[in-house]
């Protein structure tokens, strides 16, 4: 096939040029600029408004200055598969990454990679979710007690006596099971109580919403919602059913919520509630504090740092006006951001280079630069959770003490 | 002539004689009179259920998947499967919530503009099973995880638009007391049986599902059926898609992945047959609502959610079972000689 063609040597000859002078223009790039971070974000599924925003903020960050120059960012995303993030987990650190970004599918499945990670010298940061291989970094709300706190001042607003729903995340999940653990310590002890429907929403706002309608066919006199994610859903199906008293719902952070809550009309029938739950911004401030380990050589105290949990009730929702949480404001009027858009992406304090183009397009805020977070003081540390953060280790005493909210009968 | 063939009552069905009733006759009569037991029962869960509140909380929430079964089902009939239905739902829903805002277009034209992209994609699944010879459903899983994708891509995850006032009004409005969605159900319904039974074109896909060799020598122009059918499986998951944006006030990328399994289900349960050639729309139909039904009555009840998902995929097996082709016929045979039991039951019991 290759005979002996006069022209052979020629183009061999200019193939070889070609490509040393591609070598070379490489080598000059390289030495230009500065060494970039190999940062990988590592997913578990993405689809949902509260998986995209956490990416997009973290991506969003990675573009601002001077992050820009100094991050190399890849994402790879493993549906719910806790093998496919295992493997993708292998691949990164093999591939010499300086840092993983992730949200873990699973809190025990992933500790042997984490491991092989830790020791091959990449820092593995954890948000939301948390692992309990103790090398990984972690910024999560899970032990700041949503269930337990939302549970009481949805019993406190029922007077300790009422019909009420559960709307569950996804059955089997040790993050449904955490937020029910700490309702159920604090519904049991009212009598008066009556669980009269549960059902699991899929932290989905339309599976929730057709569950919800399904518990209200069988049970129109329901008092109260203690819900998980994808409150906007149990909201909108006890609208849908034509009621005229609205009964009182506790949920997590979806822009549609917190506006009802704040909706006069809805308030005169009788409408109330708490929205708290996880926060998306966690993702960019587990990315932050890893650059400053980076970057700066940050030293942290201890590993699992606890976001505090978001709180806020009906009376304190105050409408934005700009496009992301300045002046206490933590909501945005309809129609700038989607209904299921998840608030609790912004905080001014830990991420104030974010705005809304940041959580829903992953585009840095024009003008933006990185700002420094506060020092280790500021941090709180997670307590123990069994199975979640830690292994063989001893829960506090009280595993689901109220911080929120004081308990009805306590003379409040 | 082969009008005249196509046109004929029930062509396919040559068991069933003289004027007793047929499976595709009796089939949704068993499945209304169990949605409506199930109904009547269900008060002694709870005193609340069972009311006119109920039924009609049933009919909304069951409107979606009769939608989407009606594409299944005629997809089944020719003897196919359509596993791209959730991303098309999803496609239909996107493209609802996004255009409701942008250019303010009316419902109508949006509805249509669903119909036409839904339709275009789901004709390119059908010409690849029908002229590239791709088994269906290799090429409609294929189809939707390319659809799904580049929904994921451009939407970068979080679906943008507004929702619509009109579309949700289907939903909460009262036109005698009852949702408007409920009357346009039942023009679906109606609209979608008679596609089926009383046009060429349903009838066509009769013979093709019963025998595509038969129906190609026929002169049946087979290739353009399967992408018509195809098409319009597409199309009606993007009503769907609309549709649940109205009722959720907007659009998610996993929201018809809760359809897929269900559309399946209302079409197995409701009778027609998984080889193709057998079933009616309306069936289906009295499936979807006895499927409802009954998960709405199941998740009322106080026990795990394991056994819930147990106990619903053991009554899917029984409506199955119990469904089998050969019931209607054992069901006129003891209707016609009622006091006589058959005689391979007589000699069995002698002979032991």
């Amino acid at each position: 096939m290759f005979r002996k063609h006069p022209l052979w040597g020629f183009v061999l000859g200019l193939v070889m040029a070609a490509g040393l002078v591609l070598a070379g223009l490489g080598t000059a790039a390289r030495a230009a600029s500065p060494k970039k971070f190999k940062i990988y974000l590592s997913l578990s599924y993405s689809g949902n408004a509260w998986q995209s925003e956490a990416a997009n903020i973290v991506k969003a960050l990675a573009a601002t200055p001077p992050y820009d120059k100094l991050v190399d960012l890849k994402e790879v995303i493993s549906g719910t598969d806790v093998q496919a993030q295992i493997s993708a987990y292998e691949s990164m650190i093999a591939d010499g990454a300086n840092g993983i970004i992730s949200f873990p599918i699973s809190s025990s499945g992933l500790d042997k990679a984490i491991r092989r990670g830790c020791k091959a010298g990449v820092l593995i940061w954890v948000y939301d979710g948390m692992v309990t291989e103790p090398c990984a970094y972690s910024v999560s709300y899970l032990p700041s007690g949503f269930g337990e706190n939302t549970a009481q001042y949805l019993v406190n607003l029922l007077h300790g006596k009422g019909n009420i729903f559960l709307s569950r995340g996804v059955a089997g999940n040790m993050v449904d099971k955490r937020h029910y653990d700490g309702a159920m310590s604090v519904f049991k002890k009212y009598p008066g109580i009556h669980i009269v429907a549960e059902y699991y929403g899929m932290w989905d706002d339309q599976t929730t919403q057709l569950e919800t309608a399904k518990a209200l066919a069988a049970h129109p006199d329901v008092d109260g919602i203690w819900a998980q994610a994808g409150e906007d859903g149990a909201l909108k199906a006890v609208l849908a059913s034509g009621r005229q008293k609205l009964p009182k719902l506790t949920g997590e952070n979806s822009n549609g919520f917190r506006l009802a809550l704040a909706n006069p009309a809805y308030q005169a029938r009788g409408f109330n509630g708490v929205s708290s739950g996880s926060p998306p911004a966690s993702a960019g401030v587990a990315f932050k504090l890893m650059m400053e380990q980076l970057v700066k050589g940050r030293k942290l105290p201890f590993h699992n740092i606890l976001y505090p949990l978001p709180w806020v009730p009906a009376n304190q929702v105050k409408i934005c006006t700009g496009s992301t949480f300045e002046n206490g404001c933590n909501a945005f009027p309809e129609g700038k951001v989607p209904d299921s858009f998840v608030d609790e992406v912004f905080n001014p304090t830990l991420v104030p280079e974010l705005s809304i183009a940041s959580a829903l397009e992953g585009k840095p805020t024009p003008g933006a630069t990185i700002q420094p977070l506060p020092p280790n003081s500021y941090f709180k540390q997670s307590p123990n959770v069994p199975g979640i953060d830690c292994n063989h280790c001893q829960a506090p005493a009280d595993p689901y003490p109220l911080t929120k909210v004081t308990p009805f009968n306590s003379g409040t | 002539m082969k009008e005249a063939l196509m046109s004929g009552p029930a062509p396919h069905d040559t068991r069933t004689t003289g004027r007793s009733l047929g499976p595709e006759a009796i089939t949704p009569l068993v499945l209304f009179g169990l949605t409506i037991l199930l109904v009547i029962a269900s008060r002694w869960i709870s005193p609340n259920l069972g009311g006119f509140h109920q039924v009609a909380a049933i009919i909304v929430l069951s409107s979606f998947l009769m939608v989407v079964a009606f594409g299944q089902q005629m997809v089944v009939l020719i003897g196919g499967l359509d596993l791209s239905v959730p991303s098309l739902l999803t496609l239909g829903g996107i493209l609802t919530f996004g255009w409701s805002t942008a250019s303010g277009w009316s419902l109508i034209w949006i509805l249509l503009a669903v119909l036409v992209v839904n339709g275009v994609i789901g004709a390119l699944s059908g010409a690849g099973i029908a002229w590239l010879r791709i088994p269906p459903f290799i090429m409609t899983l294929a189809m939707g995880i390319i659809v799904y994708s580049a929904a994921l891509g451009i939407t970068a995850g979080t679906p943008r638009g507004h929702p619509s006032a009109a579309l949700a009004s289907l939903f909460t409005g009262r036109i005698l007391g009852l949702p408007p969605i409920i009357y346009l159900m039942i023009l679906f319904v109606i609209a979608g049986t008679a596609l089926q039974s009383y046009t060429p074109f349903g009838r066509k896909l009769y013979a093709l599902g019963t025998s595509p060799v038969a129906a190609h020598v026929a002169g049946l122009p087979v290739g353009w059926l399967t992408v018509a059918t195809y098409a319009l499986s597409a199309a009606v998951a993007g009503v769907a898609g609309f549709l649940l944006v109205g009722y959720a006030g907007g659009a998610t990328l996993v929201m018809g992945q809760s359809y897929l399994l269900p559309s399946i289900a209302a079409v197995v349960v409701g009778g027609t047959s998984i080889l193709g050639g057998r079933g009616t729309y309306i069936s289906a139909v009295a499936a979807s609502l006895l499927l409802t039904t009954f998960s709405t009555i199941i998740s009322s009840v106080q026990i795990l959610e394991g056994w819930r998902t147990i106990i619903y995929g053991c009554v899917i097996l029984i409506a199955i079972a119990a469904l089998r082709e050969d019931l209607p016929l054992w069901l006129n045979r003891s209707l016609q000689r009622p006091s006589r039991p058959p005689p391979q039951a007589a000699n069995a019991q002698s002979a032991q």
